[in-house]
């Protein structure tokens, strides 16, 4: 936060809060940023799958055989966590982001803005179980 | 008087004639059961160091220059109560700021930044005296009053991360302040203050840490005048193509 022009006295350099990273309130939100990392390894491994899905029924046999490792279960494990806490996280913000008006229409309040979402989500995460466990196609 | 129990501040002390780096000086002070951090270090000042230098005015929380870190976390020390420490307490100036002696920082930065986004009614043209006052209704005034309390007390500045790690970032306050007046029905700066918004300061800098709003003395919640200034932003963006420059 320094000025553009320095001053005609001397400063003393800005210190950062001390907390920050991993201490306090500072730590949840750490936590949150680190998750863009989990989406980039989730990236090359889509990468991955795809590749071997162009490159013929033994490469992608062999992609799901290696899937089932249990390095990539505790992987997935892991970016389904992330992926609920940052659901969490954004549910959180989203009522608050909303305009106050848009034209003559007011947001409903915030806790149903927020019912709302978990609502979609949970209906969103069911038809998506139900047609990948076969029930629908 | 009456109860008067002995606490140990620690605090920071730079002098910019005589020291390279910010030191620390412990001083013993008999403190009463209802002072605020204020007047424990205004009674270090008259009692027992008279070179502390700090900045207090109101002493009621409504000017916002008492802005210091406590134990780590920015308060102002006029409103905070001294019950709700322990023994020893740390006092520091804001993080984030540059020191200019002892708890006083250089707000320079940030005074550049507010008068960037014009935090002032912009009218394309001013309303001649002859056509009366605005009217504006309740639910006008509702949509940016909570805006409208911030005291410019900077302690929102000290709690974000991303001020600490990108000096160009406007910041809670300054981007607060502009869109209070965005949603102003009287106001016709909503344009100007995109360019600023959408610049180098940007206000999708934001990474929602959310600490503003967490350390906010007046409520102001901040981080909801930023996400929706983002709103604003990709609005204004996308109807540029559409929509002329130069409306409201």
């Amino acid at each position: 936060m320094a000025p553009s022009k320095p001053g005609r006295t001397r400063t003393a350099a800005p210190v950062r809060p001390h907390q920050f990273p991993f201490g306090g309130r500072y730590a949840a939100y750490t936590l949150f940023d680190a998750t863009g990392l989990l989406y980039l390894l989730v990236g090359f491994v889509a990468l991955r799958v795809v590749w071997a899905l162009g490159s013929g029924q033994a490469a992608w046999q062999e992609m799901l055989r290696q899937l089932g490792h249990p390095l990539y279960v505790a992987f997935h494990a892991l970016c389904l966590v992330a992926v609920v806490f940052v659901a969490v996280r954004f549910f959180r913000l989203f009522p608050k982001a909303q305009p106050p008006r848009i034209g003559p229409l007011k947001p409903p309040p915030r806790p149903l803005i927020q019912a709302m979402l978990y609502a979609a989500w949970l209906a969103v995460t069911a038809g998506l179980a139900l047609v990948l466990g076969g029930g629908l196609f | 008087m009456a109860d008067a129990q002995k606490k140990t501040f620690v605090v920071t002390r730079f002098d910019p004639d005589r020291d390279q780096v910010p030191k620390t000086q412990s001083y013993q002070v008999p403190c009463q059961p209802d002072w605020k951090i204020l007047d424990a270090l205004n009674f270090i000042k008259d009692h027992i160091d008279p070179t502390l230098s700090h900045r207090w005015s109101c002493r009621m929380a409504v000017c916002g220059s008492c802005g210091m870190m406590v134990d780590g976390e920015p308060k102002l020390t006029c409103k905070v109560p001294l019950s709700d420490y322990g023994d020893t307490l740390e006092i520091e100036p804001l993080a984030n700021f540059p020191i200019i002696r002892d708890l006083v920082v250089d707000i320079d930065g940030f005074m550049e930044k507010l008068v960037s986004v014009k935090p002032w009614i912009v009218r394309a043209k001013e309303r001649a005296v002859e056509e009366g006052t605005f009217r504006q209704t309740p639910a006008e005034l509702e949509e940016f009053k909570s805006f409208s309390m911030c005291i410019n007390c900077m302690l929102c500045y000290s709690a974000c991360p991303v001020v600490a790690n990108e000096p160009a970032f406007l910041g809670p306050a300054a981007i607060a302040l502009g869109h209070r007046y965005n949603l102003d029905s009287r106001d016709e700066g909503d344009a100007l203050r995109q360019q600023v918004f959408r610049g180098e300061g940007t206000v999708f800098a934001c990474s929602y840490a959310n600490e503003c709003s967490e350390v906010c003395p007046k409520n102001v919640d901040p981080a909801a005048a930023v996400n929706q200034a983002k709103f604003r932003a990709v609005i204004d963006w996308a109807t540029g193509f559409v929509v002329p420059r130069g409306r409201k």
